[in-house]
C-alpha cells in the first residue's frame, strides 16, 4: 500500500510544480504583451528621485516607455551602472577618475539643477535663520557647539537663540549631497579644505551618521538642536526648517529657483567630463544660493538600447525639465542643455 | 520496524535496477550539493583575498591596527583599527547582556513556566528571530535610540559617569550603546531557543533524581541542567557571537558612524560589517574598494575563528563531560 502511494504522490507533486512553472511562464509571457513599450531602468541619487518620479506617466503616454527608478543613493547608482544592472545611473557627484575607468565607457550628463538645504531642529525658533559659510564650517568641525554662540547670534540679530547643544548629523553612506555640501565648505573655509576636504564621504570630525536622506532626516527631526543637510525638495516635503545662506554678495539667499538660476551663472560651460561646480558663486551673482548643484545621469556610450535611451534622455533634458520648478529643480540653462544634447547624441549601439 | 526493514532489504535484488538508479541519483545529488558548498566557500575566500590584494600590497599588515579612514581624494588613508574595536566592543557587550537573559528565558520555558504558557511564549521568542534586521534597525532609529538616550543613557551617566564607559549621553540616540542593545535583541532568540532545546534534552531521570534527593529547583538547575548542557550553551553563545560580528544593516542604521576609538559607549562608531555596508556601493577609488574588501577579509577570518572555536569547545566539553558525568553517578 505505501509503495503504490509514493509514485502517485510524486506525480502529484511534480504536476503541482509543473503547474506553478506553467503559470509563471504564462505570466511572464503575458507581461510584455500587456505593456507593449520598452522598460528603461535606472538607479541612484535620492536627490533627483522626486523629479524622475514625475516623468513616469508622461514618458509612458509619449513613447510608451516604462520608466523604473530606484532612489538607492548616488554611490549605489554608480555601482549599479558600473555593473550594468540598470540602463542608467544617477549621481549628484561627478564620477572620480577611478569610477570612470571602472564604468568602462560611460559618460555623465548634467540633467537637473537643484540645491542642498541646511536643516535644523530648534523648537520655537523661526524658519530661515541666517547662516554663513565660515560659521557653518566651524559648526561642522566641532568648534561652535551651542546655538547661542556669538557667531550665530551675530548673523541673527533680534532672534533669541537657545543655549541648546548643537548635534551634527551627516550621511554615513556615499552620497552626492555630501559631495555638494563638502564641496561648498571647502570653498568657503581654507581649514575645512586642508583638514577634511570634499567627497561623497569624508572623515567627519564630529557628529552622528544617518543612512540615506531619510536616516539623516530622522536624526535631525528627533534631536533638539540638530543640524544636517538634505536636498531642498526633501526638506520641504518633510517640513524641516532650513537656513537662508549668506552668499558672496552678502545677501542671505534661500534655496529657491531664483537662487539656483543665479548660481548656475558661475559656470556655464561644463568641463571636459561634463561636470560643473557652482558652489559659492562670485559676488556679482547677487541672488545666488551658494550650495546649488547639478546632478548627473550616467550612461554607457554603447548600449543595445541606444535608440530608446537617447529618446528618453532628450525628452528628460527638454520636456522633462518643465516638471522641475514645482519640486524646486531649476530647468537646465541653455549652454548646459546644448552640451547635454551633444553628449546624448554620442550614445550608440 | 526492524523486521519490515529487513524484508524490504531482502526484496531489493529483485527490483535492483530501479533501486540502484535511486541510490546512484541520491549519491550524485547529495555529493554535488556537498561539493558545491565546499567549492563556494573556497571561491568566496579566494575572491575576498583577491579583491583585497591591492590594499594588502599597499598597506600590508599595518592596515589591521591603523585607526584611520579617509576616502577624500588626496587625503586617502585607510585602516581597520577603529572598526575592529567597534566590532569587538559591540559583539562582546551584546553577548554579555544576551547570555543571562537567554538563560533565563530558556530555563523559564523548559523548567519553570506553567505548561499552557510554554507554546505561546516559545513561539513569540522565535518570532523575534524572524524579524528582518532592517526592521529592527528602523525601530532602533525611531524608537529605541531616542528612548535609550533620554532614559537609560542619562541615568547611567549620572549614576556611573565616573566609569569612562558611561560618558556624556549621545545627543542623537545613534551610538555604540544603541547598537549593543539592537544586537542583544537580535542574538537573544538564537541563544535562548538553542538553550531551551538543550535543557529539555536533559534526561528526566537526572532532574527527578536530583529533586528526589531533596535539592531545590535552583540546585537542580545548577547541579544537573547546567553541567549537562554546558558544551551546547558555549556553542550557542558562539553562534550568537557570530551573528553579532557579521550583522551589518541594523548596526549601520543605529551606530552613528565615526573613525575614532573612545571609551564611552554613548559615542558613535562603526563595526567592520557596518563600514562595509555603508561604504562599499559607489566607493570613489580603487584603493578604497580594496580596503573595504580587506575589512571583509578580516571579518571573514574572525567569523571562521569563532566557528572553529565553537566546534572545538563543543568537542572538548563533550569529552570531559562524558567523564565527569560518569564520576558523578
Amino acid at each position: 500500500m505505501p509503495k503504490s502511494g509514493h509514485p502517485i504522490r510524486t506525480i502529484a507533486v511534480l504536476a503541482a510544480v509543473a503547474a506553478v512553472f506553467a503559470a509563471v511562464a504564462v505570466g511572464a509571457g503575458a507581461a510584455p504583451a500587456k505593456h507593449a513599450g520598452t522598460t528603461i531602468s535606472g538607479a541612484g541619487s535620492t536627490f533627483v528621485q522626486p523629479l524622475v518620479s514625475q516623468w513616469i506617466a508622461p514618458l509612458g503616454s509619449a513613447y510608451g516607455y516604462e520608466l523604473q527608478y530606484s532612489g538607492v543613493g548616488s554611490g549605489a547608482g554608480v555601482a549599479a551602472i558600473t555593473a550594468r544592472t540598470v540602463d542608467f545611473g544617477a549621481s549628484d557627484a561627478p564620477l572620480t577618475p577611478d569610477q570612470f575607468t571602472a564604468c568602462n565607457g560611460c559618460e555623465q550628463i548634467p540633467w537637473a539643477l537643484g540645491a542642498t538645504s541646511i536643516v535644523y531642529n530648534l523648537s520655537g525658533v523661526k524658519n530661515l535663520l541666517h547662516m554663513d559659510g565660515p560659521t557653518l564650517a566651524q559648526i561642522f568641525m566641532g568648534q561652535i557647539t551651542t546655538w547661542n554662540d556669538p557667531a550665530i547670534a551675530k548673523l541673527n540679530p533680534g532672534v533669541s537663540l537657545p543655549s541648546t547643544k548643537i548635534t551634527i548629523a551627516h550621511r554615513s553612506d556615499n552620497s552626492g549631497t555630501t559631495f555638494n555640501f563638502t564641496d561648498y565648505l571647502s570653498s568657503v573655509s581654507p581649514s575645512w579644505k586642508s583638514q577634511i576636504g570634499s567627497g561623497v564621504a569624508v572623515n567627519w570630525p564630529v557628529g552622528s551618521g544617518g543612512k540615506g536622506s531619510s536616516g539623516l532626516a530622522a536624526i535631525v527631526s528627533q534631536t533638539p538642536g540638530a543640524i544636517g543637510y538634505v536636498d531642498i525638495a526633501y526638506a520641504l516635503h518633510n517640513h524641516l526648517s532650513y537656513f537662508a545662506m549668506k552668499n558672496k554678495s552678502g545677501k542671505f539667499a534661500t534655496p529657491g529657483l531664483r537662487g539656483m538660476l543665479s548660481a548656475a551663472q558661475t559656470q556655464v560651460t561644463p568641463n571636459a567630463d561634463n561636470s560643473l561646480s557652482i558652489v559659492n558663486p562670485p559676488a556679482k551673482f547677487a541672488n545666488a544660493y551658494p550650495i546649488s548643484t547639478y546632478t548627473y545621469v550616467i550612461v554607457p556610450l554603447q548600449t543595445s538600447k541606444a535608440a530608446d535611451i537617447k529618446k528618453f534622455l532628450f525628452w528628460a533634458v527638454t520636456k522633462g525639465q518643465t516638471y522641475g520648478p514645482k519640486l524646486l529643480f531649476e530647468p537646465l540653462p541653455t549652454p548646459v542643455l546644448v552640451v547635454a544634447e551633444k553628449a546624448i547624441a554620442k550614445i550608440h549601439s | 520496524m526492524t523486521t519490515l526493514d529487513l524484508t524490504e532489504a531482502t526484496r531489493r535484488p529483485f527490483t535492483g535496477r530501479r533501486v540502484r538508479f535511486g541510490d546512484v541519483s541520491l549519491q550524485v545529488v547529495a555529493g554535488t550539493a556537498a561539493a558545491a558548498a565546499t567549492v563556494l566557500v573556497g571561491l568566496i575566500v579566494w575572491k575576498v583575498i583577491d579583491g583585497a590584494r591591492p590594499a594588502i600590497a599597499h598597506y600590508g599588515i599595518a592596515f589591521v591596527t591603523r585607526i584611520a579612514w579617509n576616502p577624500v581624494l588626496g587625503h586617502e588613508v585607510y585602516g581597520a583599527g577603529s572598526f575592529l574595536f567597534g566590532t569587538a566592543i559591540t559583539s562582546l557587550f551584546a553577548l554579555l547582556l544576551a547570555a543571562p537573559l537567554a538563560m533565563g528565558i530558556a530555563l523559564f520555558l523548559s523548567e519553570l513556566s506553567p505548561r499552557w504558557l510554554r507554546a505561546p511564549v516559545t513561539a513569540l521568542v522565535e518570532t523575534l528571530a524572524a524579524v528582518p534586521s532592517v526592521v529592527i534597525g528602523l525601530w532602533g532609529i525611531l524608537v529605541l535610540g531616542p528612548a535609550l538616550r533620554t532614559h537609560i543613557e542619562s541615568w547611567l551617566h549620572s549614576g556611573l559617569g565616573f566609569i569612562p564607559l558611561f560618558g556624556t549621553p549621545s545627543p542623537a540616540g545613534a551610538s555604540i550603546f544603541t547598537a549593543i542593545i539592537v544586537l542583544t535583541i537580535m542574538i537573544l532568540p538564537i541563544v535562548s531557543s538553542i538553550s531551551r532545546e538543550l535543557f529539555l534534552g536533559v534526561p528526566h531521570e537526572l532532574k527527578e533524581g536530583a529533586l528526589a534527593l531533596g535539592t531545590t529547583r535552583w540546585e537542580m538547575v545548577k547541579g544537573v541542567v547546567f553541567p549537562y548542557s554546558r558544551g551546547g550553551i558555549a556553542a550557542a553563545l558562539i553562534l550568537g557571537l557570530g551573528r553579532a560580528l557579521g550583522e551589518a544593516i541594523a548596526v549601520t542604521q543605529v551606530i552613528g558612524g565615526g573613525v575614532f576609538i573612545h571609551w564611552s559607549i554613548f559615542d558613535g562608531g562603526d563595526t567592520l560589517a557596518s563600514k562595509i555596508a555603508a561604504s562599499y556601493q559607489g566607493s570613489s577609488t580603487n584603493l578604497q574598494t580594496a580596503s573595504l574588501v580587506y575589512l571583509a577579509l578580516i571579518l571573514l577570518v574572525f567569523s571562521l575563528a569563532a566557528n572553529l572555536s565553537a566546534q572545538l569547545i563543543v568537542r572538548r566539553v563533550a569529552r570531559k563531560h562524558g567523564i565527569t558525568r560518569g564520576g558523578h553517578a
